[in-house]
């Protein structure tokens, strides 16, 4: 049975702190998004590589990441390395957690991009001339790019979905962490996380849409 | 005969009909048992024992409650962010979780009188080299969300607005391991946790340093804003865990000296 009585104006009141909330959140998630594309390339070649020493550690990374929780790898972090005498910052904390997270994921989107791309295109790169390096940045990566561009966006999505994982290590200026503080004060618990949601699924759409007009601008012929 | 078939269908009207709306009180009494949200991160009021079982104040005050109603107490654990949910959701009828009665959050839920008073003490990491409780100012310190002494520390740390911050953790726990991490300088929470904590030994290089001077945190029990029937009932059982020696006789067993006046002066609560 659900007794509660909604009172939505001290909920839009609030509105102007949480969507300072969400800039902090959009800045998280586009920073672990840079950091974990630019990881994820550097792991989907050494998972493809031929050295056991590239692929091992590469390997190990996408592993962990893909099969342990993001909340996880969070905490550990943030508390984990903080046994040993490493202290992340909340800030830090969520951002290495899902940095690490999305690189693992990203790095199997690009390892797939790459198998879609048929060996012909590096030799052909190759007869022209080119060297390994120029043959995979002129040719190869740009096609791998445009393949795994809409399965990145998905990431992007989840990647601003799991801040809110942030408030396990004492992250407050982020949009979950505000309206939990927002919460504390006021137990308008509801009205609070409604709003937070409604936030959440507008930058969330807003995302979508923006990566679709951007792969409509980049990829029509 | 007519009189007969009336009286039959008004029997069995009576069998079948739902009762007519009770309120929280006579559905717990109907129900055999009182179920209360109970933080159990926060020692003495409410933590685990040995064998994981509840203990504690609060624990205790539940098991009190539920004799006086004649049903069996169940307590439902819940953080302190999820107090109020809990008792909207249904999960539970009760909160006797040790919940400061601001005027704010009384305009969403019901308080009883007060049940506990808290007074707050800092604890630091040893290391960090505090006295007072304005050398927090320019440090980095946390507390649990949610929490009475959290509000008042974040406040006073933009207040002061000398460098310092503020985290917010989910439970006590968090908040000490981070403190004996050295991740946060210090903390502020109740006296009796503080005691409880620093005594206990089981976090390393932890110290009280001295009073943090926040009111006297006054905290009540909790119930959904519009049972009244109920939280009538449940000012009546504070007041007769007082005047009873029970208030008294638990402080002694979970805290030591002299319980805490739960009145303030030249005022009617």
């Amino acid at each position: 049975m659900f007794e509660y009585t909604f009172q939505w104006r001290q909920a839009f009141r609030a509105l102007p702190q949480m969507l300072e909330g969400a800039l902090v959140t959009m800045q998280i998630s586009l920073l672990s998004m840079a950091l974990g594309i630019t990881i994820a390339v550097l792991l989907a070649v050494g998972r493809n590589s031929r050295s056991v020493w590239l692929r091992a550690p590469a390997t190990a990374w996408v592993e962990v990441a893909r099969n342990t929780p993001a909340l996880f790898q969070i905490y550990m972090a943030h508390f984990g390395l903080g046994s040993f005498g490493i202290y992340l910052s909340p800030f830090v904390a969520l951002l290495a957690g899902i940095t690490f997270n999305n690189a693992g994921y990203l790095c199997e989107t690009f390892r797939g991009a790459l198998r879609a791309i048929p060996d012909t295109q590096m030799r052909a790169g190759r007869s022209l001339g080119m060297g390994q390096a120029k043959a995979f940045r002129l040719i190869v990566a740009p096609q791998m790019f445009r393949i795994a561009f809409l399965p990145t966006t998905n990431q992007m999505v989840w990647a601003i979905l799991m801040t809110s994982l942030g408030v396990t290590v004492g992250m407050n200026t982020d949009l979950t962490g505000v309206t939990q503080a927002l919460n504390s004060r006021t137990f308008r618990t509801f009205e609070l996380f409604a709003l937070a949601g409604v936030v959440y699924y507008c930058i969330a759409k807003a995302v979508m849409l923006g990566a679709r007009l951007l792969a409509w601008r980049l990829f029509r012929y | 005969m007519k009189f007969i078939k009336f009286t039959g269908a008004l029997v069995a009207a009576a069998l079948v009909a739902p009762a007519a709306s009770a309120d929280k009180l006579d559905d717990i009494i109907a129900s055999g048992t009182l179920r209360c949200a109970v933080v159990l991160d926060f020692p003495p009021m409410g933590s685990r024992d040995a064998n994981n079982e509840p203990i504690g104040f609060d624990v205790d005050y539940c098991n009190d409650l539920a004799k006086a109603l004649d049903v069996t107490a169940e307590i439902v654990e819940t953080p302190f962010p999820d107090r109020i949910p809990a008792l909207v959701s249904g999960r539970a009828d009760v909160g006797i979780a040790s919940t400061s009665d601001t005027l704010e959050r009384a305009r969403t839920v019901g308080f009883t009188i007060p049940y506990f008073a808290f007074t707050f003490n800092v604890v630091t990491n040893a290391d960090a080299g505090l006295q007072t409780y304005e050398d927090l100012a320019d440090r980095t310190v946390g507390s649990v969300a949610g929490t009475y002494e959290a509000i008042r520390l974040e406040e006073d740390i933009k207040k002061w607005d000398k460098g310092g911050s503020f985290r917010s953790y989910q439970s006590q726990a968090d908040v000490f391991l981070a403190l004996s991490q050295g991740q946060i300088d210090a903390t502020t929470v109740t006296s009796t946790v503080a005691s409880a904590i620093v005594q206990g030994g089981k976090y390393e290089g932890l110290s009280m340093t001295g009073e943090a001077p926040y009111d006297v945190d006054y905290v009540g029990l909790i119930a959904l804003r519009q049972e009244y029937g109920l939280l009538n009932y449940l000012d009546l059982f504070v007041n007769q865990q007082v005047r009873t020696g029970r208030y008294q006789e638990l402080y002694e067993q979970y805290i030591g000296g002299d319980a805490p006046r739960l009145t303030v002066d030249k005022v009617y609560y």
